[in-house]
Formats: structure tokens, C-alpha cells, sequence
């Protein structure tokens, strides 16, 4: 007879304050039931990048099984069997409607609303996001419903776009009609809100601790030694490579603070931001990737850069502003330079897919059991469409996906289609969305 | 779509049809005429038969008369995709009318057009309250289908006036024209067989109007349609002129309510007939970028701004 007691799957390591969740392991896995019953859970991301992108880089000219993909996309291609490449998906809530000037702020916060947003500076109304709509249900599971991440400039109040407020421009998710959530910057804030119990240090008590610097795993270290007894090797060795993931964070935060500390008194930066592009989608996806390992929360949103946004590329040697660039007047030299910012952000997304793809859980890897949409509420930038936004999906949502392809629909396509099929496999079910017709249809296995 | 001017544009017309007869193409370059004589704005053209060659035709057409515009005009220039029935799955008519448009159009597979009803649900959240007409010639199954989308028949109540049929050829989908005679929101006219019979549209202006123009889709589909000479019929000339002046007398109706028919008015023949040709063999038209000057000049010192405050933020 088998009695041994599964460990329950929401286990936290604690101490000191702090409270480290776990991994999925194979000891959360009551014996008998794990070949039928023990499946990991789905979840799902948004990353969104501004100004649209150059799409004659970005689709192939092929449907069917990706092969080589094109330029901007190129860094995905050692991992074209995990991805699902969209093309034609539309949304006409972006458009001007009749509200003129403005894509910018219209194109982000219908992104995920489905809805044509308010135009104006001061009474904002968009809708509530489907991430939302998700995190409301699934969210009850997990000790966050949701997260909301970014890495620029979160000012939510003034005009950011032709009479359009910032709170459209700089927030992906909306929790009601009139209340957006704004993204977290700070990887110092953010994993202080994953491990630390939720509460944020204050300048003068982080200052205290930082006299006694040590590590959050040191706070669990008798919680841990307790759990690692009663664990098998591939378990052991899971949560050591978990455990060091975190401390690896923690490297990178103390060295980005050094390095600030170091660089320039005047600009101003958050506290614990790194000044290098790379280096801070680095630490925030780290963290996306522990919240979702740790199943902390099963929804994100990183707006990687506002929409809009006029952030120069030093780092790649581009001192132009995004935004005027994309505005290219078809200039070969200004479109080189587009694409190659494009192809940056697509760079740093791969590396975050191979970390995903790493991860060993169930029968697959941690990707299998996600949905990472990678995005833009504009196609072209320089003529401001909405239609045939480039929409990739990394992840096969807990193996329904069938991945691996180019799937073009007809033209005028609501992108909200796609959330209704997405809210399928979160396990959320409605009938309508935004300005949906209907589900995307094609995408699964069978 | 994109830019609407700034001042209440004239009336936007869906024109759906199944493009099987030849007044429907006369109705198809009518409405470019229109468009570039600033009487109307081609809001959507659908092909409620599913053929892929009829979608092609329309594109092919749109292209033409959008070929004037050139330079900065023509870089900003963008074409709605043509709606197409659900499925697009009947096999190509090969109607001799739509000749081989597949060299002059972009459309080279059924992803390439869009969802009719879809589309037109778009493009009607893009009008101007009771600023769209609807031209139905042909079976009504994409507006049946429009219909049954959530939340749409608001949107019909709101923005569009009229739905103008052409009688001729609805009946080929017979639940679609019940269920669209009973729930479309705003009143409907129709051009019944009499008025397209009475007033045939002249064989003759097709060698001499269409002239300007070596290769002109509409009068080689004219030509290819039945053999000249020969007059046609203009069922859906007739809904598509009134649906643009319904208010200018080209036509009397009967009875009242929300469901009247275009009676015809000898006395207007003449009238009616040069409509007809001034507007289907009207020459393209230059088109100018639709973007209000003040919107580009809003957008540009929102950049600068934008601009300015990144470079005193970085420095």
C-alpha cells in the first residue's frame, strides 16, 4: 500500500518576514494520482513592445511550419518548434474611429481592453483587460492575481498623445473601466513583493538591512534543510536550481545598485534599475520566470517600453528617439535603424524563452505550460495601422497548442478573438470579448 | 478609416453584392465616381457569393481608380480589403464579365479578403451617426450574418440612414433576405425589377465615356459581359444613386414607413441616365492624405514635446 503524503503545492519556505514559494515538484504529486490527474497549471504573459514594428522583417512569406524565420524574428529560430506566429490579427477599437490624432494611446489601451478608449486627458475610461477578466478567477489560486510589470517611465497623469492621458499610454492592464494598473519598474520592488511578504521596504529600513546584508534564502535556510530530507534527488536538484535562480536575482539587483550608484548622481532612475537595457529585461523576466515556476501568479503584463516612447538605443548605438524614427518616410537609414531596435527587443525575449524552455516541469518544460504573447497595437509605425499586428505566442498552453507554424486568418481578424481562445486554456469561459466575433479557430492539436 | 476629415464627411456606402450581373459592376465604378467627386466615401465592398474571382475583380477596380494619386499621397494610401462571404468556399464563376483580374489585384487567396460582415461591422463604427448608406445587391446573407453579431444592431441603428436594395437576385438566399427584412434597425427602400428595366443604362457611352483609359476594367467587363452593343438594366445603379441623393428627386417612393420602394419617374429619365454615366465613367481622381491638417500638426508637437522631455530626462 502507498501512503505517502503529497507535499501540498502551495509549501512556502519562511522566516525572518520572508516567504519563498516553491517550485512544482514531483513530491506535490500524490503517488497514484500522477499519471492521470497531477498537470501543472496554465499560464499566461503579455509582452508589448511600442511604435509597431518593421513587418517586412517580422513575417515570413510563407503559412504552415515555420522555417527560417525572417530578421527581426531570427533569434527565435532555435526555438520556432515552441512558437505560434500570427498574422492579420486586428484592432479596429485602435483605429481613430472618428476620434482623429492619437494612435499611440488608442493602440495601447485597447491593446488588451478590446475597447475604443475615452478620449482625454482627465476622466479616463477604457475597459476592463482580459488579463483581468483571467486574473479575477484564476487569480484566486495564487498569491498574486496578477502582475504588472514595465521598465520605463510610469507617469500616469498629462497628455501623452494628442489629447490621449498617460494612463493610456503607460498601462497594459486595466482592472476597471477607469483604473489601469500601473507596471512595476523597480526589480528591487518587484522581488521584494514576491519573497518579501508582500511589504515594500522603506528607504530608511531597506538602509538598515542593507548594514547586515544577507540573503533571503539565508531568512529560509531551516525551512529549506527541513524540506530537502524529505525529498528525492530530482526534486533536490529542482530546488537547488530554484533557490539559485533567486540568489542569482539578488546578484543582479545588488550589482545593478553598485553600478548606479556609480554611473550618474543625476539621472533619474529608480532605485535598483539597471542602466543597461539588456541587463534590466534580464532581471524582470528572471522574475516573471520564478513567479511562474513558484506559481506565484499565472498572469503578467510587461510593457517592456511605453507606447510612444522616444527612448534612444545607446546601448546598440541608436542616440535617435524610437518613436520619431519609426516615422521614417520610408528612408533606408532610418528603417535599418527601426529594425535593428526591434530585433534588440526580440533578442532579449529569446533569451527569456530559452530560460522558460530550461525549465523542467511535468511531463515538458515550464514554456509548455504557457502562453507568452509577444506584441505591438501597431503593425506599421510609420502609417499607424491596426491591422495584421505582429503577434507571436511562445509556449503551447499546457500542450494544446499545435506550435511550430505561421497561421494567417482572413484580414479584419479581432484580435480579441485570440483572448477568447486564450481564456479557453486559462480555463475562464465567455461568450464575448471586446469586439470579438467569435474564437480563433486552427490553433490546437487536434 | 484611418483619418477621418475633420468636417462631416459626405455619406459612407457598404456596397455589398454578389458582382454576377453587369449593373452591379456599373454600380461599383458609380460609387468611385462619387468618391472622387467627393459625393460619397467608399466605406466597404463586399461580394456576398463567396467567389474569390469576384473579390479580385473589386480590388482590381479599386486599384484603378486609385492609380491618380501618387507621391506622399499614394505612401499613405491605404486599401480596405474587400469583404468576402463566409468561407469564400464556392468554386471561381469564371464569369466571363470579371475577365482575369488576379494580374491587377492583391488578393491571391481567400487571407487576403475579409470577413464581409466583419468588415462591415468596422467600417460602421467609423461613420458619422446616420452618415452611412448600405447598398444590397444580391443575396442578404452577409448582412443576415451582421446581424447576428453581438451588440452590432446598435451600431446599425446609429450610424446608418438607409439600406437601399436591389431586388433582383435576393431571393437567392431566401431566410437571409426574411430575417434582414425583419431585423435591419433603419429603413430600408428597394429598387424593384421595373425601375432597372426602365431605365437601361446606354451601351454606347461604354466606347465613348470609358475612352480616357486603354484598359478600363469596367468597360472590358461591359464588353465581356453579353455581346455588344446592348443596353443593360440598372437595378443597382438605381439603389446606389438614391442611396447617395435620396434627396435630390431622381426618384419618387411608395407608400410610407420603414419599408418603401423607388417608384419611377419618367420625367426624370434623362436626368437619371446622365448620373448614371457622368458617375460610372468618371475619370480617377488624385486623392489627397484624409489626415486633418491640425490632427499631423497636433501629432507633431506632441513629438516634440515627447521629444524634448527624453532628451532632459537623459541629459
Amino acid at each position: 500500500m502507498i501512503t505517502k503524503k503529497a507535499l501540498p503545492r502551495r509549501t512556502f519556505l519562511r522566516g525572518m518576514g520572508t516567504a519563498v514559494a516553491l517550485p512544482f515538484l514531483d513530491a506535490m504529486v500524490p503517488a497514484l494520482a500522477a499519471a492521470t490527474t497531477a498537470k501543472p497549471p496554465v499560464r499566461m504573459a503579455f509582452v508589448y513592445v511600442p511604435n509597431g514594428i518593421m513587418m517586412n522583417g517580422w513575417n515570413p512569406d510563407y503559412e504552415g511550419k515555420l522555417g527560417e524565420l525572417p530578421r527581426i524574428l531570427k533569434p527565435l529560430e532555435p526555438y520556432r518548434q515552441d512558437i505560434t506566429l500570427f498574422g492579420n490579427l486586428t484592432h479596429n477599437t485602435g483605429r481613430a474611429l472618428l476620434d482623429g490624432a492619437g494612435d499611440h494611446g488608442r493602440c495601447c489601451a485597447s491593446y488588451l481592453t478590446g475597447v475604443q478608449p475615452r478620449k482625454t486627458v482627465i476622466d479616463i475610461k477604457a475597459g476592463v483587460s482580459f488579463d483581468q477578466i483571467v486574473a479575477n478567477q484564476v487569480g484566486k489560486k495564487t498569491r498574486f492575481p496578477s502582475l504588472e510589470l514595465g521598465m520605463e517611465d510610469a507617469r500616469q497623469a498629462g497628455d501623452c498623445d494628442s489629447g490621449y492621458s498617460c494612463a493610456y499610454t503607460n498601462n497594459l492592464a486595466w482592472k476597471s473601466e477607469t483604473q489601469p494598473l500601473p507596471p512595476v519598474l523597480d526589480p528591487r520592488a518587484l522581488f521584494e513583493r514576491l519573497f518579501g511578504n508582500g511589504l515594500a521596504l522603506t528607504p530608511a529600513a531597506r538602509a538598515r538591512e542593507n548594514l547586515y546584508r544577507r540573503s533571503i534564502l539565508d531568512f529560509v535556510s531551516d525551512d529549506t534543510r527541513k524540506l530537502e530530507t524529505g525529498l528525492g534527488p530530482t526534486d533536490r536538484r529542482k530546488l537547488d536550481e530554484y533557490l539559485s535562480s533567486i540568489r542569482e536575482i539578488e546578484r543582479q539587483i545588488e550589482k545593478a545598485e553598485k553600478d548606479n550608484a556609480q554611473i550618474d548622481p543625476h539621472m533619474e532612475k529608480p532605485y535598483g534599475v539597471p542602466a543597461d537595457f539588456a541587463e534590466h529585461f534580464k532581471l524582470m523576466s528572471d522574475m516573471m520566470t520564478v513567479a511562474f515556476q513558484s506559481d506565484l501568479t499565472r498572469v503578467i503584463t510587461f510593457l517592456v517600453t511605453h507606447e510612444g516612447t522616444s527612448r534612444p538605443y545607446r546601448e546598440i548605438d541608436i542616440p535617435d528617439g524610437h518613436h520619431p524614427l519609426t516615422h521614417h518616410r520610408n528612408q533606408p537609414d532610418l528603417i535599418e535603424k527601426v529594425t535593428q531596435i526591434n530585433s534588440y527587443h526580440v533578442r532579449q525575449f529569446a533569451t527569456w524563452i530559452a530560460k522558460m524552455r530550461s525549465i523542467r516541469e511535468g511531463d515538458g518544460s515550464l514554456l509548455d505550460n504557457c502562453m507568452i504573447v509577444y506584441g505591438a497595437g501597431l503593425s506599421d509605425g510609420n502609417r499607424h495601422l491596426h491591422e495584421d499586428l505582429p503577434t507571436l505566442i511562445a509556449g503551447r498552453g499546457g500542450n494544446h497548442f499545435k506550435t511550430g507554424r505561421r497561421i494567417v486568418y482572413r484580414k479584419e481578424t479581432p484580435m480579441c478573438n485570440l483572448y477568447l481562445a486564450m481564456m479557453d486554456r486559462m480555463g475562464v469561459h465567455v461568450e464575448h470579448f471586446g469586439d470579438s466575433t467569435g474564437r480563433l479557430d486552427a490553433l490546437d492539436l487536434t | 478609416m484611418q483619418f477621418p476629415a475633420a468636417a462631416k464627411p459626405p455619406v459612407g456606402i457598404v456596397f455589398d453584392s454578389a458582382m454576377g450581373r453587369i449593373d452591379d459592376v456599373l454600380a461599383l465604378a458609380m460609387l468611385h465616381g462619387f468618391d472622387g467627386k467627393d459625393q460619397a466615401r467608399t466605406a466597404a465592398i463586399c461580394v456576398s457569393s463567396g467567389d474569390l474571382q469576384a473579390a479580385q475583380f473589386c480590388d482590381a477596380v479599386g486599384r484603378f481608380y486609385a492609380s491618380a494619386t501618387t507621391g506622399p499621397a499614394a505612401m499613405f494610401m491605404h486599401f480596405m480589403p474587400i469583404g468576402l462571404a463566409d468561407a469564400g468556399a464556392k468554386p471561381a464563376s469564371a464569369s466571363p464579365m470579371l475577365g482575369k483580374p488576379a494580374d491587377a489585384s492583391a488578393i491571391k487567396s481567400i487571407i487576403d479578403t475579409a470577413d464581409a460582415a466583419t468588415l462591415i461591422r468596422n467600417v460602421l463604427m467609423a461613420q458619422y451617426d446616420q452618415n452611412a448608406a448600405v447598398v444590397l445587391s444580391g443575396p442578404a446573407t452577409d448582412l443576415a450574418k451582421l446581424l447576428d453579431m453581438y451588440g452590432v444592431k446598435d451600431w446599425i441603428a446609429r450610424k446608418v440612414r438607409l439600406l437601399c436594395v436591389a431586388d433582383a437576385g435576393m431571393q437567392a438566399d431566401a431566410a437571409a433576405a426574411e430575417k434582414v427584412f425583419a431585423e435591419w434597425p433603419t429603413p430600408i427602400v428597394t429598387a424593384g425589377r421595373e425601375i432597372g428595366e426602365a431605365l437601361p443604362f446606354p451601351g454606347d457611352s461604354i466606347e465613348k465615356d470609358f475612352a480616357y483609359a486603354s484598359a478600363h476594367p469596367v468597360a472590358d467587363a461591359y464588353r465581356a459581359y453579353r455581346p455588344m452593343p446592348y443596353d443593360a438594366p440598372s437595378f443597382t445603379m438605381a439603389a446606389m444613386l438614391y442611396a447617395v441623393h435620396p434627396n435630390d428627386g431622381y426618384f419618387k417612393l411608395s407608400g410610407s414607413g420603414n419599408r418603401r420602394e423607388l417608384i419611377f419617374d419618367p420625367e426624370q429619365k434623362d436626368r437619371i441616365l446622365r448620373a448614371y454615366v457622368e458617375m460610372a465613367s468618371a475619370k480617377p481622381v488624385a486623392r489627397k492624405p484624409r489626415r486633418p491638417p491640425d490632427d499631423k500638426k497636433d501629432e507633431k508637437k506632441d513629438d516634440k514635446k515627447e521629444d524634448e522631455k527624453k532628451k532632459e530626462a537623459v541629459q
